[in-house]
């Protein structure tokens, strides 16, 4: 009897526990959050934050940057600089991480819009014009990383909804399709989004119908130097961006003064600055920004230098050639935006480094300075005047005199657009937002088209008011007037470096003009000996693109790539 | 009936109870016992007729026929002898006259059908008296040794307490003592009264009882394939944790370092029977007592571990489901013996030191300097006019590197980085027990510093058992294990610089110093061109890196077993796992790891929470003597939880604070995870044999994972197991050749599901941003879901012979197997077109792993002699062939005309893992042959991206350029052989033990030869190797580039010849004698001393390539070197 209890009692357990059990088999995941999530309202703000937050990977990142800036007419590559890529040698593959590093963010975002996109109407609790303002922000943002992949790499995946099941097979749109489907975008947004950035209440960094209205101006300036070209592209960039200037005033928006204010550190919301990637000294939230770093020489080895913040880290990856700082920044008189934009002289900041004059002294040096030291800390230890000096005059100069003939891929120019001062420590990231879309290029958008449209005047007049104002404070204003005449497709490119020049968006001027060999060949002395038409003319599709799709139709390599 | 059977009745559980009835009877009889019955009366009448028979053989004969029962010490010779039986319906009593007559013998038949056979009673007269104790090699009494008198019929047997006392007519006799698995020792007496021996293990017994899964069987009664490791192997070589101590013990079980890492702590990854899967893990399944272990296994302390099965085929695994397609290590802990004993208590420990097997092949200063020039001269076109033009000097060089050039004084950063490591191991075992109650206590200490710095693992261990009969048909026990373990300096990769702290000191300019011109050691970058390396040793000063993790560990197990009634069991198994682990570390500001940045701490808590539930039936029936029937029925739920977060944060207000108050510092970040998994499992099994011949086994198991999609979850793994035993036959049964020999043939599906919770749900993940001073996370999808994902299952066809030659002086097995992997659970990366980042999993394609398995053990001389030589071998040799059979159907991409995914690098045809890259032909030479072909093939033949001196590659599709389509299986990881064999020799008191191991063939990618050790670009120190210059056109390495961060197709120079022969140890023992152990009141002690890992013998990557040592699970990482130990021990037992 004993026992029969006993075994009864054990089969009652062993059902207890069978019953209890299956529950389990159901998870139910409380640390992560899953796709559905993105239908709710919370998720609906948070996917769009993430939106925003995925610029991060291109504007700011030396990956943009690298695809952008070097190998162009105004940037080649440092010392420690990307040989490969920045050079069109063989070494460029379609594995090149800086290529890959822009193609894969841009789809991963592109669907987080789609998603906000495709589930907004799911979200009654918001009300309509909060939530289409929500929608134009994402069709803003959409507009911008499909506008960047079609600059690039041509015709590409056009994905118009989300995706979130997984699929391995991926074709390649005609870019006619992608660049209607920006426009629809970008009108959208214009139609929804507040004004301006300097609409009231609106945050920095959001979406605004001015950046959209700039924005699309530009993207039909693209288009029109675009196989997918449309007859009236030219003028619809020109009356979009001539429109954007007239209303500057209700908007808020001004070209600054002075040229050196626009990328001045710590002014990144001035009236000039229609979009801004976000950034801040709250390093928990702040992301990656490298720019600060990048077009910096490694002027530590310089007697009488040692790395220091306000000189910036040294990531000497873009040395400005030699036609951006003599021929192109020719005057530097009456135009002051060289001095502005470029860092020619250091001063000493070692003591321990600081050189002595040699026994005995140079021709033309007191001889009693022999053995003596040349500068003391705080004096200037390194100079570049930007002109031709003798080495007699070299030697017989206390300071480093660095003609431009002098310039090493390790000592050069230092543009100062993006310097950050006022890091916490040297190994910090930048904390300064980046700046994207400026008014200025709005007038030289403007310009581009009326030059394109034949209408040289209103070109001229767009090109002299961003001239004139280059001259302040200390040049001649009327001086920098050009005529008719002296206007051609060069000037405008020209007339681009000067007020652009390192703004991550030269190798897309040079594509949209088809200049880009002929510049490069004429002014990028590594970049001359490898570059290679049609193939470099837009970057190769990344190898973990093709390789992955693994279903259907191969997915199709750009021409001259393998 | 079988004679040996009481002989290990102290092995057997199930016979416990009736066998200490018999106890008494035994000792007082001084013969065998063993027991049964039917329905044979005495005054029945017998017709036997056998001629030339032994007379055990008749003995069998009677049995059968009679029913009556036969006891006799088995070490009677004259059992041996033939006779002729010829009786006609005779009484039992005529024909047992007729044998013994004229013998030393008599018989008497007892009441209840048995039959005692002993010496004549005359022949017991004795005039000497010699007792004594016998004990094994533990100093624990061994109960039922035989101790005969040799030259006479005389012998008795010890008591459970291992005591003997003996009546000799001669004092110069010579006592014999043997039990079956032990050396036999004989003992010359000279007089005295009391002998005391200690018997040595001989070579593994076939009555060994071994665990196999929710249960244990006879050795001979297997019939899966199961390799069975005893404690006494496992302690031949101690070692710091189990993976370490099964290395190189068993067929089929490859165990490599994990990335090549040595650091104290760090326990290797352990592969059986090959790499099946991609995704779903390669692990094996740990079970301790029956629960699956969930954790590290440098939990373990060796000392505790009474013996390791690893089931490798699909009937041994099947019954563990879900977890077993990766083989199974069954793990028994040491108990509270059976008997009534007092306690016994165990020490055992060792101490000695570590030292690094060799060095990095760097360059030293000299060598760094002349590539640097080579770099600049290369890397500047036209700047210099030669690699010594003064000018590179000053470009290139710092004052400091000229100076150090100048004198000659390069600085050695590996000597001064290298320490000895010591190694300390304690650990005290009480116990003991009653026939109701039995216990066992152990606390361990083990603590090792590493070669590096900082590192170091102690781990402190307590283990209790406790067992009791409650009533007579119930019993509990106990077992928990508990571990803390305090593991410093792991060195993860630095995920700034993504390198080790070794690698940055490789890195570092062997030009420059340490220290400043007073000596004091320059707290900044190591001086040079570059600022990305920072001195080596500031990382050393004390309190600058942090590295600590603190493992609380508790493993308990509780069982219930009830005899409900004759032969029908149900038990109860319930195990609980906690694990907490807290791991914590700081950088201050100036270390290899921030550079002079920001200091910085992470603090990370993870906890782990498993539990257990089994609820099993068994029954166990004999039917007519020949029939055997075991069912076993299981109901089985297992619930993991794992909960981690972990917060980082920079600028600490000080150093002191360490990683223990985020407050103190600020930029805090913080992540948290919590998963849970369920399995829910129901299994039947029957084992059925006819007349110990003819073996059977069927199971059946049903699991259902929480962690697959809804639909798919359960899964039921079928397994069939036949086992033939030939010697049995009667064939065989007088073959002096065979004395064992069994044929094993299995079949049955396994599944395999350890993956991640909550892969089938998708996933959204979060990042960082601000709109000016408003900061916000935003969420994005990165994982989808995969609404069918299912089990990953594999189906093993085994078929193993097990011989025994000779009397087991030469006994093995074969194994031979095919698996087939089936709904491989594959991580597939998406095109970046899908919008997902993240690859998901799914079921795709096939795998199939076969392989041969062979182990031999021999008794190459076995000594009769107490002290004379025995010398006895193992080897096992095993190869195993894994490919990919199948993938995604739909797929369009080929390699060779098969299948291939390439972004993910899978192949049809190919071993899971395989190397796919460019084929590195040679360098291209500055001829003009070369730099024709260069151009034909579009490649920049000048400036700096010139390719001439680089590494060139083969266009293995001849379509005239160097595209995707070039690249080629290189190799893969999977060896070609892999063996094995431990050689021990016992000679007087002392015993020599030597493992080597042996693992031919198969490619390592190693990371010294790649990237930052081998940039070649002048900046960071570089490996000493034999590099292209202009005047030294090489084929082996490419040119020194100052223009380059690293070689082009640079990646084709980490492959390597993976194959080593290394001696994993040599052990010296000695065994004090026990003359003296008695004076001392111990019952045993041994010294010893081993050396682990002291020489590489082969390996073309070491021998060649100056690299360390080519072991390793994975790419070998530039991480603190292979190392090599040495240590003495002692074991004592009270």
């Amino acid at each position: 009897m004993k026992k029969i209890c006993s075994i009864s009692a054990i089969l009652f357990t062993c059902l207890l526990i069978i019953s209890g059990c299956t529950d389990k088999l159901k998870e139910n995941p409380q640390s992560s959050l899953t796709p559905g999530f993105f239908a709710t309202p919370q998720g609906f703000q948070s996917g769009l934050d993430a939106a925003y937050a995925g610029m991060r990977n291109l504007w700011g990142s030396q990956n943009f940057f690298t695809l952008t800036c070097l190998g162009t007419d105004e940037f080649s590559t440092g010392r420690d600089g990307n040989n490969d890529i920045s050079k069109y040698n063989s070494n460029y593959i379609p594995t090149n991480k800086y290529s890959t590093g822009v193609w894969e963010p841009c789809y991963t975002f592109i669907n987080t819009c789609n998603g906000l996109i495709d589930n907004a109407s799911k979200i009654t609790s918001i009300d309509t014009v909060t939530r289409n303002k929500m929608v134009a922000e994402a069709r803003f943002l959409r507009a911008n990383y499909y506008f960047v992949l079609v600059q690039f790499w041509g015709d590409v995946t056009l994905n118009k909804h989300f995706q979130s099941l997984p699929t391995t097979s991926a074709t390649r749109d005609p870019q006619a399709e992608v660049y209607k489907f920006i426009i629809q975008d970008l009108n959208y947004a214009i139609a929804k989004l507040p004004a301006s950035p300097f609409t009231s209440g609106l945050l920095p960094g959001k979406a605004n119908a001015a950046a959209a209205r700039h924005l699309l101006s530009k993207v039909y300036l693209t288009r029109a130097g675009s196989s997918a070209k449309d007859p009236n592209d030219y003028q619809n960039a020109y009356d979009i961006a001539t429109a954007l200037i007239a209303n500057k005033a209700t908007l808020g928006l001004n070209l600054l003064q002075d040229f050196g204010k626009i990328n001045a550190e710590g002014n990144e919301s001035n009236t000039e600055v229609l979009w801004t990637i976000q950034h801040t000294t709250n390093l928990t939230y702040n992301g990656t920004n490298d720019l600060c770093y990048l077009f910096v020489p490694v002027y530590q080895n310089m007697p009488g230098m040692q790395r220091d913040i306000l000189n910036q880290r040294s990531y000497d990856r873009a040395m400005p050639t030699r036609w951006l700082t003599d021929t192109v920044f020719r005057d530097k008189t009456n135009d002051t935006r060289y001095s502005k934009i470029f860092q020619t002289v250091w001063y000493c900041n070692n003591a321990a480094s600081i050189p002595k004059w040699p026994n005995p002294v140079p021709a033309g040096v007191n001889p009693a300075l022999a053995g003596k030291p040349k500068f003391v800390l705080g004096d200037t230890a390194c100079y570049m005047p930007g002109v031709d000096v003798t080495d007699a005059k070299i030697a017989s100069t206390r300071y480093s005199l660095i003609p431009p003939r002098k310039y090493t891929i390790s000592m050069y120019p230092a543009m100062n657009k993006y310097f950050d001062t006022k890091r916490s420590d040297m190994m910090v990231t930048s904390n300064r937002p980046v700046i994207v879309w400026t008014l200025d290029e709005t007038y030289l958008i403007a310009a581009e088209a009326a030059f394109m449209t034949g209408k040289i005047t209103e070109a001229v007049s767009n090109i002299n008011i961003i001239r004139e104002r280059a001259a302040y404070p200390t040049g001649n204003a009327a001086a920098m007037d050009i005529q008719p005449s002296d206007l051609s497709l060069d000037f405008i490119l020209d007339e681009r470096s000067r007020e652009l020049c390192g703004q991550m968006i030269r190798d897309w001027d040079l594509a949209r003009t088809g200049q880009m060999q002929s510049r490069i060949v004429k002014h990028n002395s590594d970049a001359r000996l490898n570059f290679v038409v049609p193939k470099h003319l837009l970057r190769p599709i990344p190898q973990s693109q093709i390789d992955a799709v693994t279903t259907g139709t191969p997915y199709p390599q750009n021409p001259g790539w393998f | 009936m079988k004679k040996t059977s009481c002989f290990s009745i102290n092995r057997k559980k199930h016979q416990v109870l009736l066998i200490m009835k018999i106890i008494f009877t035994i000792i007082i009889l001084s013969i065998n016992l063993g027991f049964a019955s039917n329905g044979f009366s005495q005054n029945d009448r017998l017709s036997v007729n056998m001629k030339q028979k032994s007379v055990r053989e008749v003995f069998a004969t009677l049995e059968k026929s009679s029913g009556y029962r036969f006891f006799y010490n088995d070490a009677f010779t004259y059992l041996d002898k033939l006779v002729n039986v010829d009786a006609e319906k005779e009484s039992l009593n005529q024909i047992l006259d007729g044998i013994f007559k004229q013998t030393d013998f008599e018989y008497k038949i007892l009441e209840n059908k048995l039959v005692v056979v002993s010496l004549k009673e005359d022949l017991l007269q004795a005039k000497y008296k010699v007792s004594g104790n016998v004990t094994d090699q533990d100093g624990q009494g061994m109960f039922g040794i035989t101790v005969a008198i040799k030259g006479t019929q005389k012998a008795v047997l010890t008591d459970v307490k291992g005591n003997y006392s003996v009546d000799l007519t001669d004092k110069n006799s010579t006592l014999v003592f043997s039990y079956i698995g032990f050396l036999r020792q004989e003992h010359k007496l000279t007089g005295e009264s009391t002998v005391n021996i200690m018997m040595q293990p001989l070579i593994k017994s076939l009555d060994e009882v071994i665990v196999v899964g929710y249960g244990t069987r006879k050795k001979s009664d297997v019939t899966g394939a199961i390799t069975s490791i005893s404690s006494q192997s496992l302690k031949d070589v101690p070692a710091a944790n189990l993976s370490q101590a099964l290395q190189g013990q068993g067929a089929g079980i490859d165990i490599q370092k994990s990335n090549g890492n040595s650091k104290p702590g760090q326990a290797p990854d352990i592969l059986i029977r090959g790499t099946r899967s991609i995704k779903a893990g390669n692990s094996p399944l740990v079970v301790v007592d029956g629960i699956p272990f969930d954790g590290n296994i440098n939990d373990f302390n060796v000392d505790d571990i009474a013996s390791v099965e690893v089931l490798k085929d699909a009937s041994s695994t099947a019954i563990y489901g879900s977890r077993g397609a990766n083989g199974v290590i069954l793990v028994t802990t040491k108990r509270g013996s059976l008997g009534i004993r007092k306690p016994i208590i165990t020490y055992s420990g060792y101490t000695g030191f570590n030292k690094n097997l060799g060095e990095f092949p760097m360059m030293n200063g000299e060598q760094f300097a002349l590539l640097k020039k080579w770099a600049y001269y290369i890397g500047k076109p036209g700047t210099y006019t030669g690699i010594n033009d003064p000018k590179i000097m000053t470009d290139a060089f710092y004052p400091d590197e000229q100076q150090g050039l100048a004198t000659g004084h390069g600085t050695d950063w590996q000597k001064l980085i290298y320490k000895t490591g010591i190694t300390t191991n304690h650990q005290i075992g009480v116990s003991g027990g009653t026939d109701a109650t039995q216990y066992a206590i152990s606390g361990g200490y083990y603590n090792e510093t590493g070669i590096y710095y900082g590192q170091s693992f102690k781990r402190y261990s307590l283990k209790f058992s406790f067992d009791q009969q409650l009533t007579k048909f119930l019993k509990v026990g106990i077992s928990s294990l508990n571990t803390f373990a305090i593991t410093n300096g792991e060195d993860s990769q630095n995920s700034a610089s993504g390198s080790y702290k070794v690698e940055q000191a490789l890195k570092a300019n062997p030009l420059s110093s340490p220290y400043d011109t007073t000596g004091a050691l320059r707290n900044s970058f190591v001086s040079g061109i570059t600022t990305r390396v920072w001195n080596p040793l500031a990382d050393l000063i004390d309190g600058a890196v942090i590295e600590n993790r603190k493992r609380l560990g508790s493993f308990t197990t509780f069982y219930l077993e009830a005899n409900i009634f004759n032969g029908l069991k149900y038990k109860l198994n319930a195990g609980a796992q906690l694990q907490s682990d807290v791991y914590g570390n700081f950088y201050a500001s100036k270390t290899t790891i921030n550079l002079g940045s920001l200091s910085s701490a992470n603090n990370q808590t993870r906890t782990n929470s498993d539990y257990t539930l089994e609820n099993i039936l068994t029954y166990d029936k004999i039917i007519a003597n020949k029939h055997k029937i075991n069912f076993t029925g299981l109901f089985s739920f297992e619930d993991n939880v794992k909960a981690s977060n972990s917060f980082g944060y920079s600028g600490l207000l000080s150093d002191n604070s360490q990683y223990f108050n985020p407050s103190l510092g600020s930029n805090l970040n913080g992540t948290g995870s919590r998963a849970e998994y369920a399995l829910l499992s129901y299994m039947a099994r029957v084992n059925y044999s006819y007349n110990d011949k003819y073996l059977l086994t069927l199971a059946m198991r049903t699991d259902a994972s929480s962690r697959l999609a809804d639909g798919n979850q359960y899964h039921t793994f079928p397994s069939v197991a036949v086992a033939w035993n030939i010697n049995k036959e009667s064939f065989l049964s007088n073959s002096n050749v065979f004395s064992y020999l069994k044929l094993r043939t299995s079949y049955g599906s396994v599944g395999n599901t350890s993956i991640s919770p909550y892969q089938t749900l998708g996933l959204l993940s979060s990042l960082v941003y601000n709109y000016g001073t408003t900061t916000t996370t935003g969420l994005y999808p990165t994982g989808a879901p995969n609404p069918t994902l299912g089990w990953e299952y594999t189906s093993t066809a085994n078929a193993g012979l097990d011989f025994g030659l000779f009397k087991n002086r030469i006994s093995g097995s074969i194994e031979l197997y095919h698996a087939y992997t089936n709904n491989m659970i594959l991580p597939q990366s998406l095109p970046a077109t899908s919008g997902i980042p993240n690859s998901i999993l799914t079921n795709t394609g096939k795998s199939e792993n076969k392989g041969i398995e062979i182990h031999i053990s021999t008794v190459n001389i076995q000594s009769t002699e107490k002290n004379g030589i025995t010398w006895t071998s193992d080897f096992n040799f095993f190869i195993n062939r894994g490919q990919i059979t199948q993938l995604n159907p739909t797929l369009a991409t080929t390699y060779n005309g098969k299948p291939a995914d390439i972004g993910n690098k899978w192949f049809v045809g190919q071993p899971i893992g395989s190397i796919y890259d460019y084929q590195k032909i040679g360098i291209w030479q500055a001829t003009s042959a070369d730099t024709l072909a260069a151009k034909g093939l579009g490649l920049t033949t000048t400036g700096t991206g010139s390719v001439i001196g680089q590494i060139r590659v083969a266009d293995r599709n001849k379509n005239g350029k160097i595209d995707a389509g070039d690249m080629y299986i290189v190799g893969s990881p999977q060896p070609k052989w892999e063996g094995g064999t431990t050689q021990r020799v016992a000679y007087m008191n002392f015993d020599f033990t030597v493992v080597a191991a042996a693992r031919i063939g198969g490619v390592i990618t190693s990371s010294l030869f790649d990237g930052g050790t081998n940039a070649l670009q002048g900046i960071y120190n570089n490996v000493n190797i034999d590099y292209w210059t202009p005047n030294n056109p090489t084929n082996e390495w490419p040119k020194p580039n100052s223009a380059q961060t690293s070689a082009v197709y640079g990646s084709t120079l980490t492959y390597f010849d993976a194959s080593f022969l290394k001696i994993r140890s040599l052990s010296l023992g000695y065994n004090m004698p026990q003359s003296l152990m008695k004076s001392t009141g111990m019952k045993s002690m041994r010294i010893y001393a081993t050396v682990s890992d002291p020489f590489i013998l082969f390996s073309p990557y070491r021998d060649k390539y100056h690299g360390i040592d080519p072991e390793t699970s994975g790419t070998l990482n530039v991480d603190s070197p292979a190392t090599w130990s040495m240590i003495f021990g002692v074991n004592i037992t009270l």
